[in-house]
């Protein structure tokens, strides 16, 4: 070997080295999960393996924050971050957890419902892997995922996956997006698990209000909507026409009968609860977006999506203004009170009463930071 | 079946690491390094 020869391979291995370093660092840096700082109202946390045994040590195991309620009532529960990149809808579960109390009934709240897809960024999109957010106590940090489950976790993705209850047949990468996996399976992919033991949780605590929430692309026709079950109905038309009535304009969709493995379908087949789906529009996920950053997360503002609106390309309005993260955090937050309120008149032996949610207008004035407590 | 997957990954690894000390052309070496570096984090499950 000449020795020219062997000085480059060795200068050409300590840059690869190098540079593994510091990529497995930053990747490895997306395992550490946000602070959440519970506020007083929350009673217990729990985890869903004490659910499904079966999550324990897996990545697929995640946080339950309880809320006993002081008297006796129905059951609620809501799911942040079913996917991890659509972020109102953890930030709505966070913020409820750090400030929500609640007067009857009891509510569970599960920020990270697919922890696994909070491990990493959806490849070649471009998305930032944290965001700030400015407090009164200064800057605290969330967590920007993937949709799906991270390919660490389960691997490999089949060329068709195959809803295991219905047999519908869709691209095998959605074998690792949580919300096609419901009801899930005991001895199915990690994905199918957290599927499975989030049902065991509705199961066995005997949940009454399910509710999902999620973001939209502007271009996708389901956004700012309810999704309702057909059980869920009487409660989601009544919510939809009382935010509409506050100046909220939201749609109301049947959940399909034939689009399988969605929370709104099979959670509402399969167990007793009365389930609904949130939508809100977030650019930072659309296949229209320009530069995909932090700031695109929080302002919601994009020059191609103004164009694309005055094209009449979207299903949303979409101005120089953009869809903010306290526009879409507070809508979630104002449909759970409505959603709740609706609940308890229409079962009133079993009354959900949550209060100190932060309001539509608290956050869009004062902002999303006002509401987060301090990190010790 | 992640057990075989990293053998194999790893055997490349080795395999290209070897034909870094063996080419002869730049290029080739540095080109020999950029596949080194993904293969070194999916040998480690780095993701």
């Amino acid at each position: 070997m000449k020795k020219s020869k062997k000085v480059t391979a060795i200068f050409f291995l300590v840059i690869s080295l190098f540079c593994a370093f510091i990529s497995g660092k930053s990747y490895s840096a997306m395992h550490a999960a946000e602070p959440i700082v519970p506020g007083s109202g929350v009673s217990e946390v729990k985890m869903l393996s004490d659910y499904f045994p079966g999550l324990k040590g897996t990545n697929g195991d995640t946080e339950i924050y309880v809320f006993e309620g002081e008297k006796p009532g129905g059951k609620a529960l809501i799911l942040g971050g079913t996917h991890p990149n659509e972020p109102s809808g953890y930030m709505s579960a966070i913020l409820l957890i750090e400030n929500a109390s609640v007067k009857a009934g009891t509510l569970y709240v599960i920020p990270r419902a697919n922890n696994s897809g909070f491990t990493h960024n959806d490849p070649q999109e471009g998305a930032p892997q944290k965001f700030f957010i400015d407090t009164p106590h200064g800057k605290r940090w969330f967590r920007f995922g993937s949709r799906a489950t991270n390919p660490i976790d389960q691997w490999p993705d089949p060329d068709v996956y195959i809803h295991a209850s219905s047999g519908q047949r869709l691209s095998g990468s959605e074998t690792r997006n949580l919300n096609r996996g419901f009801p899930g399976r005991p001895d199915g992919t990690l994905t199918e698990k957290v599927c499975y033991g989030i049902t065991q949780l509705i199961k066995k605590e005997g949940i009454d209000l399910t509710v999902d929430l999620h973001e939209a692309s502007p271009e996708y026709p389901v956004i700012n909507a309810v999704v309702a079950h057909e059980r869920a109905m009487p409660i989601a038309s009544k919510t939809v026409i009382n935010l509409q009535l506050r100046g909220i304009e939201i749609g109301l969709e049947p959940s399909p009968t034939n689009l399988r493995g969605l929370t709104h379908r099979e959670l509402g087949d399969h167990t007793d609860t009365i389930a609904v789906l949130m939508e809100t529009a977030n650019p930072s996920q659309g296949r229209l977006r320009g530069k995909t950053d932090e700031n695109l997360v929080l302002t919601g503002k994009d020059k191609f999506y103004v164009k694309a609106a005055k094209l009449g390309r979207l299903f949303v309005p979409f101005d120089e203004n953009g869809h903010p993260l306290e526009e879409r955090v507070g809508r979630h937050l104002t449909a759970i009170n409505e959603l709740t309120k609706a609940y308890s008149e229409e079962y009133v032996s079993k009354p959900i009463v949550i209060e100190n949610i932060p309001e539509y207008d608290e956050i869009t004035t004062l902002g999303i930071g006002h509401f987060l407590n301090p990190v010790e | 079946m992640t057990l075989i997957y990293r053998i194999l990954v790893l055997l490349v690894l080795i395999f290209t690491i070897w034909n870094l000390f063996d080419e002869d052309d730049i290029k080739k070496q540095a080109n020999n390094a950029l596949v080194i570096i993904p293969l070194l984090l999916r040998v480690l499950m780095i993701k």
